[in-house]
């Protein structure tokens, strides 16, 4: 009797731990090439996938062309590739992985919950964390270990609301935004903008995630009589927010984030999409020439655009960041550590990308960059202004 | 806040608990007949969505055919689910606790699934999501809002004709009081669970197609919806399916006004509240013959 | 190596959280999910603890476990007194609801998340070091629910599990059972809570949903509800499998609904084939 309750149980057992002695076997074979390697942990599957897997995209293009001309001091660049569903508890997996398992002195991860909870990981460890596309303002106190190479949202958020105080003359401004943290945050630094600007924010409405009816909060906004209407949302619920407000005969100028610059806020909205105010933080293909190239290439290969061009944009320059710290550690001489790679960062400070052109790295853990503003003119985003 | 401000608010918030209503009707029809937490509605919901996503704009069908299928569709895997997973653990005798996890554990079987298929982008039955409106004294009316309110009091009369007017629905409500009795007095309990499923999974395809025109759809959007479902059938009372409804109105639209009280980001809690205020005040459910029961003498 | 000890200061923390878990379903036969916000309250109990206050570390998880014991009282002295199947509803909406509130208190990190918490064990160790306090203190854990359920007090909820009228008409209170077997579950969960937050230093509001509910149930299930060593089997796979299914080289768009499909289908699985799980001993008639 006791035989026949142990077998499932020795077979489960059996079957768990030859998949495992599998997996050992994948990751110490990879480990035999001589390559310059770097991590990157993205959400490739899970919600917010369709982002995450078009940037992985965008990075392996980099590291494709990198290699393409010799490499890093004649070695190829690899990057080890990890799936985080932009959920914090797979993101300390698989910063854990890069260190203990793939013992990598540098890793590039995005989406702020995850850069927050990794973060403990990086300093205690002293690997070099790069924030690429998360925008949260609490990521530049993170610790000495996490830096960022993707503006965070004080820098766009704060210029869109300048602008649209001071250049297109707005007095009153109202805010709705998502309850959760990058809504959150970035509302707070609109409103400290628009009113440090000179301007008013005379209603300040928070929308729940899971809302889908706003009548109440877009009516509240209505009575408050504001002259634009800037919503901190994320693309499942901004059309929604404005497909409402419009049907509800609110007519008033609408801004939004990046999350605003995609086209199926036009595909989903029609006419009520026009002049939708939106930023971008990368070059277009007006700003920059390689831009261009980088669009056909996903066309060609993908038969599409990315989904969130300026974040894939970004994604791109990475691999060449990387190249970068990692050719200052062998011209300085020094072995390849999360220290080193943190001192070539501080060292080289200024980067010429292609993607997204000119980037300093400060040493109080921010960047600045030119913010780009695009708003929807007959069914299209065209740029509206540069500011730098 | 103004006369124009309420009367619009509580427009939009009835045209909204339209579906709402179906939800916790559906929800609450199982529970009253088949005697189930049918926490596998959502499972269920997911199912009428992606069908009728995948007939409109991969077969590309019209709208009417899309419903038909994900109707069917929905209606057969709902039979298939309780004819092998709940009739089977009901043979044995199971504990609550087992068919609550299988009816969780379903619904987010069907949510993996439907990820894997479909990726985790938030979809729409329809391209577009804009709705044309008109000005109806003052109130903006929107042609979703008449149409959600339109098929919402036909469904809801059509389930009462059933309950309440033909021979399946007498015994549904025979099955409801006493599946054994029932059968003894020669009811086929099977086929009137058959029913059952197929009403509610008709709820369910409607509420879904109002909902999919309005709202972008996640894998796990269903999930959520469920709360207020439950919590609807709750405070309607246990074998009430009209008071369901009721009280999913109510609940909606103390939702949408609350939003003049309290913080707007605080709506979502308010809803926590009113189930526990429900268990702690109201646990057979709110009904007027309770409350009548309290001032006078039940005749035995 | 010191991936393998992550893993392993997790397996502690989840044998604490599904032993107390069936402690509560298994043996005190209460429909309650909402474990998981007990392993929260006690997370972030012990978290803003660490970061407003330089309080002893044990200390603090005992704080953890303190406030999940009242929290717990708050959700069972309501539902109980009505029935068994409301406490399932209640706790869902307990769970929820509480987790809402979290997200909307700036003291607890709001919904990003509480972070900075303190390291408390320094140096190369560090895993090793809470490693062998998580395996530590899940072993006590496991060793008390032995040797309250193997003791006067386990046969007093065994048999007001399986016939509560009848003990009830012995002149016994249920009710008292229940609300200490409710608490005691509850106070490891928010132990077990306390030492997650110290480990990752960063807790998070979205891990604590019906997804975490899910999975602790799934060990308690697969592991075999009722049974002592059932849930410790549980957790241990539980954890296992998704580890190495990680490793695999399937295409990611496949990966994370894989696992959660992997996840239900077993549950589902097993509900049917051996509904009392892989240790239980006896096929309960009410499995």
């Amino acid at each position: 009797m006791i035989h026949q309750k142990r077998r499932p149980f020795l077979a489960l057992a059996s079957v768990a731990l030859s998949l495992s002695a599998l997996s050992w076997s994948n990751v110490s074979m990879a480990q035999a090439t001589d390559t310059i390697k770097f991590g990157m942990s993205m959400p490739l599957s899970g919600t917010q996938a369709l982002f995450g897997a078009d940037q992985v995209k965008a990075a392996q293009m980099g590291v494709a062309d990198i290699n393409a001309k010799g490499g890093v001091n004649g070695k190829p660049l690899e990057m080890i590739l990890v799936d985080t569903q932009a959920d914090p508890q797979l993101g300390i997996n698989a910063a854990k992985r890069f260190v203990s398992v793939d013992k990598l002195p540098i890793f590039l991860t995005s989406w702020s919950a995850v850069v927050k909870a990794v973060a403990p990981i990086a300093n205690r460890e002293k690997v070099l964390e790069l924030s690429v596309g998360a925008n949260s303002p609490e990521i530049a106190t993170l610790g000495d270990y996490v830096y960022t190479t993707f503006p965070l949202a004080d820098v766009d958020v704060a210029a869109l609301a300048q602008y649209s105080h001071t250049s297109l003359g707005k007095q009153n401004a109202a805010v709705m935004y998502i309850n959760n943290d990058s809504g959150v945050e970035g509302a707070n630094i609109y409103k400290s903008m628009f009113e440090k600007a000179g301007g008013k924010v005379v209603a300040f409405e928070a929308y729940d995630a899971k809302a889908t009816d706003f009548t109440g909060a877009l009516l509240k906004v209505k009575a408050a009589n504001p002259e634009i209407i800037h919503i901190q949302g994320l693309i499942t619920d901004l059309p929604q927010v404005i497909a409402q407000m419009r049907q509800l005969g609110i007519t008033t100028r609408v801004s939004s984030y990046s999350a605003g610059y995609n086209p199926k806020v036009i595909e989903q909205l029609g006419a009520a999409a026009e002049g939708l105010i939106v930023t971008s933080l990368a070059p277009s293909v007006n700003d920059n020439p390689n831009v261009a190239g980088f669009i056909n290439r996903w066309k060609t290969t993908e038969n599409r655009i990315p989904n969130g061009l300026p974040y894939t944009q970004y994604l791109y320059d990475s691999p060449y960041i990387v190249a970068e710290l990692y050719k200052w550690i062998a011209k300085n001489k020094l072995p390849a550590t999360g220290e080193n790679l943190r001192k070539a960062l501080l060292a080289i400070k200024t980067f010429d990308l292609p993607m997204t052109g000119m980037l300093e790295v400060s040493a109080d853990h921010r960047v600045k960059k030119p913010v780009y503003l695009l708003t929807v003119d007959k069914g299209a985003f065209v740029p509206l202004a540069t500011i730098k | 806040m103004t006369l124009s401000i309420l009367l619009q608010i509580l427009w939009t918030g009835l045209a909204v608990s339209s579906y709402a209503v179906l939800f916790a009707m559906a929800f609450s029809l199982i529970l009253k007949v088949v005697k189930i937490w049918n926490f596998a509605q959502a499972g269920f919901m997911g199912l009428v969505f992606y069908s009728l996503y995948v007939s409109l704009n991969i077969f590309e069908w019209p709208m009417w055919a899309g419903v038909v299928l994900s109707f069917l569709v929905t209606t057969l895997a709902a039979i298939a689910f309780f004819h092998y997973g709940i009739e089977t653990l009901r043979a044995r005798h199971s504990s609550s606790l087992t068919f609550f996890i299988l009816t969780l554990v379903v619904s987010q079987f069907m949510g993996y699934l439907f990820a894997m298929c479909f990726g985790t982008e938030p979809l729409t039955i329809t391209k577009n999501i804009m709705s044309p409106v008109m000005l109806v004294g003052g109130i903006v009316v929107s042609h979703w809002d008449l149409q959600a309110m339109g098929l919402t009091a036909l469904t809801v009369l059509l389930v009462y004709w059933i309950l309440n007017r033909t021979h399946m629905g007498q015994f549904m409500s025979a099955v409801a009081d006493h599946p054994g009795l029932a059968r003894l007095y020669g009811i086929d309990v099977s086929r009137v669970y058959l029913y059952t499923i197929a009403l509610a999974c008709l709820l369910l395809t409607v509420g879904v197609y109002l909902l999919g025109l309005k709202v972008a759809m996640l894998p796990n959007t269903p999930l959520q919806m469920m709360l207020l479902a439950v919590i609807a059938t709750l405070l309607g009372g246990m074998g009430q399916v009209f008071g369901a409804a009721a009280a999913a109105v109510l609940l909606s639209l103390i939702q949408s006004l609350s939003v003049f009280v309290i913080p707007s980001e605080w709506q979502s809690l308010l809803i926590y509240a009113f189930l526990f205020m429900t268990i702690l005040f109201f646990p057979e459910g709110f009904s007027w013959t309770a409350m009548k029961s309290w001032f006078t003498v039940r005749r035995a | 190596m010191e991936y393998v000890i992550s893993v392993l200061v997790l397996m502690g923390i989840y044998v604490i959280l599904s032993s107390s878990f069936n402690l509560i379903i298994g043996y005190g036969g209460l429909i309650s999910i909402a474990h998981p916000i007990f392993f929260a309250l006690g997370a972030y109990t012990t978290g803003v603890l660490s970061v407003n206050f330089s309080i002893w570390p044990p200390l603090a998880l005992l704080a953890g476990g303190l406030v999940a014991l009242v929290f717990s009282l708050m959700l069972s002295l309501p539902s109980l007194r009505i029935s068994g199947d409301y406490l399932l509803i209640t706790s869902i909406g307990f769970q929820l609801g509480l987790l809402e509130v979290i997200k909307h208190l700036g003291f607890l990190g709001g919904a990003s998340g509480l972070g900075n918490i303190a390291n408390v064990i320094e140096g190369d160790n560090r895993s090793e070091i809470f490693a062998l306090i998580s395996i530590g203190l899940a072993v006590i854990v496991f060793l008390f629910i032995r040797w309250l359920i193997q003791g006067p007090y386990g046969l007093l909820v065994s048999a007001m599990r399986d016939d509560e009228l009848v003990y009830t008409s012995l002149g016994r209170n249920a009710m008292k059972v229940k609300l200490v077997i409710f608490a005691i579950g509850s106070a490891c969960a928010g132990l077990a809570g306390g030492l997650y937050a110290y480990y990752y230093q960063y807790v998070n509001p979205d891990q604590f949903e019906i997804l975490q509910s899910s999975m602790i149930l799934t060990m308690v299930v697969v592991g075999g509800m009722g049974s002592q060593w059932g849930p410790v089997v549980g957790a241990v796979l539980l954890l296992f499998l998704p580890q190495a299914i990680g490793f695999l080289s399937f295409p990611p768009s496949v990966m994370a609904p894989l696992q959660g499909l992997l996840y239900s289908l077993l549950v589902i699985i097993f509900l049917f084939v051996r509904p009392q799980g892989l240790m239980a001993r006896v096929v309960r008639k009410d499995a």
